[in-house]
């Protein structure tokens, strides 16, 4: 469910030092005015404004609002390990991908086989998440969380972009 | 503590995580509100960090990009904070958390490969005063990430 959407496949494209000084100034502010954008680079607004469609368009870039976890009402935050039997992890993996408290899921290799990122409203949530819905998926081994008391710093500038 | 959102900051925090550039008019109208109201909610949202409005990049874009997660243990537990704070001063670190349970501080960043992994740990992790030891895992298939949502700090 996470593919590309079947024949809109987007074409790769190459980015240059101007595209990577659009997107920093971006990051920063992802409303900031095409205009400003172009007076801080010393390039035309309309360079600004093509830049940023070329590299939506082939999906490169997204610019989004992106909500605190906790401001939308989601106090816990875990990181849990996933140890998978008889089942391929990417399997199991996609199965995680489209629960929608599971909101990163990677399939990594080391002592675990999947590492994902879960948020809960509260211990009832959580409880079942990892009791009902995570531990009951087939293949599931074993889920070895831990609890985010104090989250320093959480900016994942790159991330993979799926269908929506 | 954090405030909540509500249902008119929930609306347009809706719209603007699907395309950051819409108008502020644009959503007043879809909401049937002023775009006043709009301008200063978001105004507000962004200043409480209750929501940041930022570029995201396309990580299957990125060629030699894998996901590492790098689990770090302290000597003693009175150093979990400075060194989770040494760690977050570290710019490719894309997540610092303090952790109960596996072990004390998760950071997670972007590498090469293995051998790039390694290096990086050695040169920039365990080098950190307090630091006992780390243990990392290396992401092959980066399956899922929902950027919508995110733990807002600084």
């Amino acid at each position: 469910m996470n593919d590309l959407v079947a024949g809109r496949v987007p074409r790769h494209i190459d980015l240059d030092a101007t595209d990577h000084a659009i997107i920093e100034l971006l990051r920063a502010d992802g409303r900031m005015p095409y205009r400003a954008i172009a007076r801080e680079l010393d390039i035309a607004e309309n360079t600004v404004r093509a830049r940023v469609r070329r590299m939506e368009e082939s999906d490169t870039m997204r610019l989004v609002a992106v909500t605190d976890l906790e401001a939308a009402g989601y106090n816990m935050l875990l990181a849990i390990g996933v140890q998978v039997e008889g089942r391929s992890p990417e399997d199991v993996a996609r199965e995680m991908a489209a629960i929608a408290e599971v909101f990163s899921v990677n399939v990594v290799v080391g002592s675990q086989d999947i590492e994902i990122l879960v948020a809960a409203r509260d211990q009832a949530e959580l409880s079942e998440l990892i009791g009902d819905k995570l531990g009951s998926i087939r293949g599931v081994r074993r889920l070895t969380p831990a609890l985010a008391v104090d989250v320093l710093k959480n900016q994942p500038d790159w991330v993979p972009f799926h269908a929506s | 503590m954090h405030r909540k959102l509500d249902e008119t900051d929930v609306g347009i925090v809706e719209r603007l995580s699907q395309d950051a550039r819409l108008s502020n008019r644009e959503i007043a109208e879809e909401l049937g509100v002023t775009e006043g109201t709009v301008r200063a909610r978001v105004k507000r949202m962004e200043e409480d960090k209750l929501i940041r409005i930022t570029a995201v990049t396309n990580i299957d874009r990125f060629r030699d990009a894998a996901l590492a997660y790098i689990w770090v243990e302290v000597e003693r537990s009175e150093q979990t904070r400075s060194v989770a704070q040494a760690l977050a001063a570290i710019p490719e670190l894309g997540f610092v958390g303090v952790m109960l349970g596996r072990s004390d501080i998760l950071a997670i960043t972007m590498v090469r490969n293995a051998e790039h992994l390694a290096k990086f740990v050695h040169q920039r992790i365990s080098a950190i005063e307090g630091v006992r030891g780390t243990q990392s895992t290396l992401g092959v298939n980066f399956i899922k990430h929902d950027y919508r949502m995110a733990r807002i700090v600084n």
